[in-house]
């Protein structure tokens, strides 16, 4: 059942008529690229972000956020719509549309989007984030949707009183383990290490929760099932020796794999996908292309930082090329 | 009354001022027993607190469920609460809705009035509307979601673009996946969105592209 009543606003309609060209497209309305289309706004820049789903990214699929300066505990929907509400004052247009692809000629970047309409931009930010890397094991694609889950907030209401298993040690997943004690009977986190990468507060918020418990040391090795997933093989990487955990569920956070399949072929990124960039300007390879945010090849992945990206992406380009 | 918050009001009818066209009715199906129906009056609240900033361009007509059945049937409407939203001559795109419009999909109810009452054009690419109106068997298209999921509501949305633009033979609905817990354990639905095609013949997970998103629905004719 329905433990919050919110309303998303949404953003300004798909139906409203887009210009033909814009000072700057940003492609993401997470924090970097809202943050990015603030300072661009104000910056005089006419300015368009483009959103596929839902405004702010992942936070919006964050319960609470408590590292964000100035917000002891703040809702992730709450803080989503706080920053596109102020790139929306300062002027920005935020569209909920799909990107199809990019060209990029003599100095204008041509979008087509995903009702294959074509829209230009001087500028363009690549702030397109990332998803939750997949565990690669066997019957985790059969599974998915019977059992395998990569969003907490989304699916949890149909673990009530279940037992799920979440298999990560960092701030992701500890941070949806704990959400997920709310309604489940029990959940059990799988970590390769023995110790968790969690910030120190989560860590001891996990140990105090009397419905969570631990298996360290291991990784699962297969998610079996009937029509729903029913069992876990694990190994454990110290001993070699394997176990096998019943479970109802399982949730998986074991890190982010870069959206940049659009632009591999246009600017350069690590093997891994993530895209490089000038340290100081943010910007790519490609002149006139500027990259924000958890796409980006660095080190630290958080709301700040995304923000942080984002106002030197804008900076840069308009001092650059305007 | 008083579910949406004073911000939250001027906003909405501020985009409602500036993006509804003509008017737009919905039809709203309650119950006779509340007590069957947990969302019944939340949404019925909710969905007059809209109407109340459109200007009078957002109808809501309200019809007792067990009383109206025929009236149900004939829009497709089979859960409670369930609407639909019709265009300003009464005409009905299969945009339905079973469960509360609550969380992110409040999203997609106001993104479907706006797009119905502008001649319920989509934002949909040329050559997939053609594939659409080339449709011709009944294709039911179910799209169970949580309110708390962010990757929703684009599934919903997906849904009903394609019946408002093939609505003779396409049904777009929304089903508030916790509302109905009988109906999604039917389909076996545990992470949203799922869209269940015709029934059960097909179905699928994740928000996809509009391209894909289409394959699947074709696979059941």
């Amino acid at each position: 059942m329905i433990e919050l009543v919110f309303f998303d606003l949404g953003d300004s309609s798909t139906s409203k008529q887009l210009k033909e060209s814009y000072d700057m497209i940003i492609i993401g309305g997470g924090p970097a690229g809202l943050t990015a289309a603030i300072y661009a706004s104000r910056g005089g820049l006419d300015t368009l972000v483009i959103e596929k789903s839902s405004e702010g990214g992942q936070i919006a699929a964050t319960e609470k956020v408590e590292n964000y300066p100035g917000f002891t505990s703040i809702d992730g929907l709450e803080l989503a719509e706080r920053f596109s509400d102020h790139a929306k004052h300062f002027g920005a247009t935020i569209s909920n549309r799909g990107v199809k692809n990019i060209t990029i000629c003599c100095d204008k970047k041509t979008i087509t989007l995903d009702d294959s309409s074509e829209i230009a931009a001087k500028v363009l930010v690549i702030a397109t984030g990332a998803t939750h890397r997949k565990l690669n094991v066997l019957g985790e694609k059969e599974y998915e949707g019977k059992g395998v889950s990569y969003c907490a907030i989304c699916d949890g209401a149909f673990f009530a009183d279940k037992h799920v298993a979440v298999i990560g040690g960092g701030n992701s997943a500890i941070d949806e383990g704990l959400y997920l004690t709310q309604t489940a009977a029990k959940v059990t986190v799988i970590h390769r290490r023995n110790s968790l990468r969690a910030d120190r507060i989560l860590q001891e918020r996990a140990f105090n929760n009397p419905k969570m418990d631990f298996v360290w040391d291991s990784v699962v090795e297969e998610i079996q099932g009937d029509a729903f997933v029913n069992n876990l093989v694990l190994n454990n990487v110290k001993d070699g020796t394997k176990h096998e955990l019943q479970v109802d569920g399982v949730f998986i956070y074991v890190g982010l794999v870069p959206n940049s399949g659009l632009f591999k072929n246009l600017v350069q990124t690590t093997p891994d996908g993530f895209i490089k960039v000038d340290p100081v300007t943010f910007e790519t390879t490609l002149p006139g292309v500027f990259a924000v945010g958890d796409v980006i090849d660095k080190e630290l992945r958080q709301i700040i930082n995304a923000a942080a990206d984002g106002a030197s992406a804008a900076a840069s380009a308009i001092k650059l090329y305007f | 009354m008083g579910l949406l918050k004073k911000k939250d009001q001027v906003q909405i009818k501020d985009r409602l001022a500036e993006e509804m066209k003509d008017n737009v009715k919905i039809i709203l199906f309650l119950t006779e027993d509340e007590s069957k129906c947990h969302y019944c009056t939340l949404t019925k609240e909710v969905l007059q607190e809209v109407a109340s900033l459109s200007e009078g361009k957002l109808e809501i007509e309200e019809h007792i469920y067990e009383q109206d059945q025929e009236l149900a049937k004939k829009y497709g409407v089979e859960y409670l609460p369930g609407f639909v939203i019709l265009d300003k001559n009464l005409k009905h795109y299969n945009v339905i809705f079973h469960g509360a419009p609550f969380g992110h999909e409040f999203a997609t109810l106001l993104e479907d009035i706006v797009i119905i009452s502008n001649g319920a054009n989509p934002p949909v690419s040329q050559d997939i509307v053609e594939k659409l109106k080339a449709i011709n068997k009944p294709v039911k298209i179910q799209a169970f979601v949580t309110p708390t999921c962010p990757y929703c509501p684009k599934a919903v949305l997906t849904a009903h673009y394609f019946s408002m633009i093939n609505p003779e033979f396409i049904k777009g609905e929304m089903v508030e996946a916790s509302e109905f817990p009988e109906l999604s354990a039917k389909y076996g639905v545990s992470s949203v969105p799922q869209m269940v095609i015709n029934d059960g013949a097909n179905s699928f997970v994740g928000a996809f592209p509009e391209r894909e998103y289409l394959d699947e629905v074709l696979k059941v004719l």
